[in-house]
């Protein structure tokens, strides 16, 4: 349940971008590290050491705000960096979306080893901020303090960003290039503001889910985003790529479903479960379990 | 147009980045440079380090490095005729990695033998090739019990004692000393993790112990909440973990957050101050990591205590794990060069007729399918965030 909030807030940036460009933006998973990165510089920023003890109350709250804060920031405009450098020029010479692709594996490689290159290939790990103390017990399960921050937080994120995109006049804007970007930029919409503000959507939940990420597992390393990166985008797939409720379904669905194969069928088994619950769902709904509609997005 | 001007410096920076990259990873020439380099015709000869330097669980393979840095430097110090240097390949303890090193150092010839690979699976994977090319290799660490008889070879030693060893003095300070009545026993899929655990299972099992309690965790992956759970709900006395120090140390917090009290115990994998770190010190706390080796320190009378100031001189820090095994390892093959035997099939013929060698770690003496003879394992404690000895399982189980 816990991975699967992180999931979803990392799938909603796939989904967003896939939305709008029909791309599939690989370096999404770096975008995703990145935020784990600048959660862990802000942290020491801040003063925090490892030996110091976990925050309570007004600090702990002031603290996680103010280290999301700079993530989801620095995450949002190195997506939109991202974008600028590497995708527009193609886009606009009308590279073929297979180009598109290849640049974004290279973008993904390149960030991975700069960041191998500066801090090292070894762990780094985080101050403990947040004290893991157990709440209740819900059904012989423990519900403990920092599993109920990321699942809480990830949800209001992810409903924050639906109602963004249904209501909002740039939402609209969104909506209306995923449709038909020709018609959408007769209509006066500026695509490459859509497209930039998309990108920069993508990178600030990116970021959000790299805090909370680095909170819960208190560790940081250059390819650390891999993993969650090709689960979240499994989920986004699951749930309906381009649909911004799916990618919600879809990562909590696979947080669910990996850890209840894993329980069952034992450790080594999490991955081949949850991909082939994922191929069984694509054979009877091939567009995922609530279809691809970043347009039609109901609101 | 200034667009064009930021997406030509974009490229240029992109590519010097791979360009590092490349030069980063394979940057073998790093040894000794020729400190005695006087006149005369002296020859250079070169050991391998094979293993990791960089990568998850790189502190093992550096500490191997280190060690044959000392006993290289003192070789050279004495002069002679021939001047050692290391040549360095870093696999990252990755098997998928291991054969792309070995095609590098395998037709350099300059190279007379090799010190590793570190971990068992990377082994695995160069062996055969090692042996049809007769060069000989001295592992400081890698123990998986099956290697010397799934791949019979003439070049394959190590001078620490097998899984199978260490499987046995745990489990005879587990039942002697401890005494739960139900372990959960967890590894990592690895050869090394796996190997140890299947010896740590049987066992514990055989005398007795309750040992349905059993699962693997992904090292790659963060997450081990799934095991997590499943010891908890168990509520076993003891949690043994065959695997290595990053992940050990990762599980080990998740236990202690998970609210999880009971021991745990993990094998040579974990032995490393990356324990410590991984475990985020307070989760760390109490741990016993056993090893089939002991840990050189300076406070330790004769040979080790020596090695271990030598080191600090060296190297600067304390030796780790496999420092000594290292060392003791480079000292032997350095031995026999200075004998005369400056061919591959000359050295592996000298290696495989040693006899008895007094090394720091241990009576070196290999048996006919390169094991060294049975050593002792020591048990160390994790307090105050230090890794501090406790003792020989042996007498341990005794007391």
């Amino acid at each position: 349940m816990t991975a699967g909030a992180i999931y979803a807030l990392i799938a909603l940036g796939y989904t967003l971008v896939y939305g709008v460009l029909r791309l599939i933006n690989f370096a999404h998973s770096e975008i995703f590290m990145i935020g784990i990165f600048a959660s862990l510089f802000a942290i020491d920023g801040l003063g925090i050491d490892v030996t110091d003890s976990p925050k309570t109350g007004l600090t702990l709250a002031l603290t996680l705000g103010a280290v999301m804060v700079v993530a989801m920031l620095t995450s949002g405009f190195l997506a939109v960096a991202i974008e600028r450098i590497a995708y527009r020029p193609l886009r606009r010479r009308g590279a073929p979306r297979l180009a598109a692709l290849i640049t974004a594996i290279g973008v993904s490689l390149f960030l991975q080893e700069l960041f191998a290159a500066r801090y090292g290939r070894e762990f780094l790990g985080f101050p403990r901020v947040l004290e893991k103390r157990k709440l209740f017990t819900f059904q012989g399960a423990d519900v403990r303090s920092d599993k109920v921050l990321v699942i809480v937080a990830a949800v209001v994120l992810a409903l924050a960003l639906e109602r963004f995109v249904a209501r909002s006049r740039l939402g609209r804007g969104i909506r209306a290039t995923a449709q038909d970007a020709e018609t959408a930029a007769l209509m006066g919409v500026n695509i490459d503001r859509v497209v930039m503000l998309t990108f920069f959507l993508g990178g600030v939940l990116a970021g959000a889910a790299g805090t909370l990420y680095g909170v819960f597992f208190e560790s940081a390393r250059y390819d650390i985003g891999f993993l969650p990166g090709i689960k979240a985008f499994t989920a986004a797939v699951l749930g309906g790529i381009g649909n911004i409720r799916g990618a919600l379904l879809g990562g909590i669905l696979l947080g669910l479903l990996e850890k209840w194969g894993a329980t069952v069928l034992g450790g080594e088994w999490t991955d081949v479960f949850a991909f082939t619950v994922l191929v069984v769902v694509l054979m009877f709904r091939p567009t995922g379990l609530l279809g691809e509609s970043l347009g039609r997005s109901r609101a | 147009m200034p667009r064009n001007g930021l997406r030509r410096i974009v490229l240029v920076l992109m590519a010097a980045t791979l360009v590092l990259a490349a030069c980063g990873s394979d940057s073998n020439d790093t040894g000794t440079t020729d400190t005695t380099a006087g006149g005369g015709k002296k020859t250079t000869v070169n050991l391998a380090f094979v293993g990791p330097l960089t990568g998850p669980n790189a502190n093992l393979g550096i500490n191997i490095r280190d060690g044959m840095q000392v006993a290289v430097e003192e070789a050279n110090m004495k002069g002679g005729d021939i001047t050692f240097a290391i040549k360095e390949f870093d696999t990252q303890g990755d098997p998928a990695q291991a054969p792309g090193q070995k095609d590098k150092y395998i037709p350099d010839e300059s190279i007379l033998a090799v010190v590793g690979p570190t971990f068992s699976g990377e082994t695995r994977a160069v062996l055969p090739d090692l042996n049809e090319a007769k060069l000989v290799m001295i592992s400081a660490s890698a123990t998986n019990v099956a290697l010397p008889t799934d791949i019979p070879s003439d070049v394959f030693h190590r001078v620490i004692p097998d899984d199978g060893v260490q499987a046995a003095g745990i489990a005879d300070y587990v039942t002697k000393k401890l005494k739960p009545k139900k372990i959960a026993l967890v590894h990592d899929n690895t050869d090394y993790g796996k190997g140890l655990w299947e010896g740590v299972v049987k066992l514990l099992g055989d005398a007795g112990i309750d040992t349905s309690t059993q699962d693997a965790i992904d090292p790659k992956s963060q997450d081990y909440s799934v095991a997590v759970n499943k010891v908890k709900a168990a509520k076993v006395d003891m949690v043994f973990y065959g695997g290595y120090y990053n992940e050990a140390g990762r599980f080990k917090k998740q236990l202690a957050d998970a609210g999880v009290k009971s021991t745990f115990i993990s094998g040579d994998g974990s032995l490393d101050p990356g324990f410590v770190v991984s475990s985020g010190a307070p989760g760390g706390e109490g741990a016993l990591l056993t090893c089939p080796c002991r840990l050189a320190t300076p406070d330790i009378a004769g040979a080790p205590g020596d090695f271990a100031k030598k080191y600090a001189e060296i190297v600067k820090k304390e030796p780790g794990t496999y420092s000594s095994e290292g060392y003791d390892a480079a000292n032997i093959l350095i031995k026999g060069i200075n004998e005369g035997n400056t061919t591959r099939e000359k050295l592996l013929a000298y290696v495989e007729g040693l006899g008895s060698y007094e090394g720091i770690s241990k009576t070196i003496e290999f048996e006919k399918n390169g094991n060294v003879k049975a050593g002792d394992v020591f048990v160390y404690e994790v307090k105050g965030g230090k890794i501090t000895e406790l003792g020989k399982t042996s007498e341990l189980a005794a007391g």
